[in-house]
């Protein structure tokens, strides 16, 4: 355990360092994916719901502080996402989980919900179409993350294979 | 007691440490403008900007190639402007020495790279490798050859965080270049949006859109991006105008920040961005 959280701080890192320099490069139409969702949903689904809303509010904290964000938001919609990202938790259930669709479709669950809660909490003028925004800046980054979470899946696959 | 507590705590534990948690982000919230906050994160963004410097620094590098000659392109186009401009200069100095006006100053530049992005929909921020050691100071304007980009937010001795305009928490005197009319512009999380523009008043699609001299932030004129739509309202008698902005902010890489020093003065007068609580 105290390995696996070791990892999860150690790997924060390099991750948020390829999140704020390389990733927008590869945004779509405004739409960046957040790899971090991805970090976080991978040990959640591994550890467990605690574990996985602990980390969420850790890795919120340190990008608030990090990235100059507005303190506290990214805290509040990561504690939320590894809430809900636990809660698919299911120790007899680990590597179905990581094989398969499951994977992305938590993602897609998680990122969704972060910036939706995300977007309510820095969003203060709503004059403008509430469903078009939510489908913007909550659906489409999160659909871009969920594919680009297939990435750990392919990675699970091929290493279970060896 | 402890025997409750405990069997409570065993039945709902995620739902305790999620409530506790979720208290205390929405703590934090409140927490923004409180100096030893702002400390603390100057310095986490300064360390950490120090290692994104180093891997923007790699990636920048393979875009320098492509980025000259582009570059090479836009010196002679300037070059001409340059020309026409001065001439405009010599007039306008004879002009305005004829009616006696005050000029306006010359600003230093501060050039700077961008060493890391956090785009999300309502809060954009860019860091910036250069701080306090350079000159740069909380509330100047930051520029690129397009035209405004945001303004300064925190600073540390090497490393400075700027607020685009996509940014909520940035709101901004601009006018239209063409009419001369004034008004607030802010990110409503989807567009620049110019609000409270009575309908009465004259803006149209294409209008380029510079920053007022009203505003206590930037009180120079520089351009900010185009009129591209007007919101008629139905109800009441304001207009909202969308603005697109210059500056494509998912692609620069440099900026310049203006070195500009505000004048005590007007800030007390007036309570401006980096004033506002």
């Amino acid at each position: 355990m105290r390995k696996e959280i070791l990892y999860s701080i150690i790997l924060f890192f390099p991750l948020l360092i390829v999140q704020t320099t390389i990733v927008p490069l590869i945004a779509i139409n405004g739409a960046v994916p957040d790899l971090i969702i991805i970090l976080l949903v991978t040990f959640a689904l591994r550890n467990g719901q605690m574990y996985g809303t602990v980390l969420g509010f850790v890795y919120g904290f340190l990008f608030d502080v990090i990235t100059g964000s507005f303190f506290g938001s990214t805290m509040l919609s990561k504690t939320l996402e590894g809430f809900i990202a636990g809660y698919f938790y299911n120790e007899n259930r680990l590597d179905h989980n990581f094989k398969s669709y499951i994977f992305p479709f938590i993602v897609l669950l998680c990122a969704s919900v972060d910036a939706v809660m995300y977007t309510f909490l820095t969003q203060i003028d709503f004059r403008s179409s509430l469903l078009l925004l939510l489908f913007e800046q909550g659906m489409l980054p999160g659909m871009y993350t969920s594919v680009l979470s297939f990435v750990v899946v392919i990675f699970y696959k091929r290493r279970s294979s060896f | 007691m402890r025997r409750i507590f405990l069997i409570f705590w065993e039945s709902f534990k995620e739902y305790i440490v999620l409530v506790v948690l979720i208290v205390v982000s929405l703590t934090a919230l409140s927490f923004n403008q409180n100096k030893a906050v702002k400390n603390v994160r100057a310095a986490a963004f300064g360390t950490f900007a120090l290692v994104t410097s180093v891997v923007s620094d790699f990636i920048n590098v393979a875009k320098i190639k492509n980025e000259n000659e582009h570059l090479a392109e836009m010196n002679a186009e300037l070059m001409l402007q340059i020309n026409q401009l001065r001439q405009y200069g010599i007039e306008n100095r004879e002009l305005k020495s004829l009616i006696n006006l005050k000029d306006s100053t010359d600003y230093p530049l501060i050039p700077a790279t961008i060493v890391s992005k956090s785009l999300t929909g309502a809060q954009n921020s860019l860091t910036l490798n250069v701080g306090t050691n350079a000159g740069v100071r909380p509330g100047m304007p930051v520029i690129t050859d397009k035209g405004l980009t945001g303004i300064v937010f925190s600073v540390s001795d090497d490393y400075s965080i700027i607020r685009t305009l996509k940014n909520q928490n940035l709101k901004l005197t601009v006018k239209n270049e063409r009419s001369r009319i004034n008004a607030v512009m802010k990110w409503n999380g989807e567009y620049l949006v110019m609000i409270n523009v009575p309908k009465t008043y004259d803006v149209q699609p294409g209008d380029r859109i510079i920053t007022s001299e009203l505003s206590s932030i930037v009180p120079i004129p520089i351009p900010v991006g185009v009129v591209v739509k007007l919101n008629n309202v139905e109800r009441g008698i304001f207009n909202e105008v969308i603005v697109k902005p210059f500056v494509d902010f998912i692609r620069i890489e440099h900026v310049f920040i203006l070195g500009i020093v505000e004048s005590r003065q007007k800030n007390n007068l007036e309570l401006n961005f980096y004033n506002r609580k």
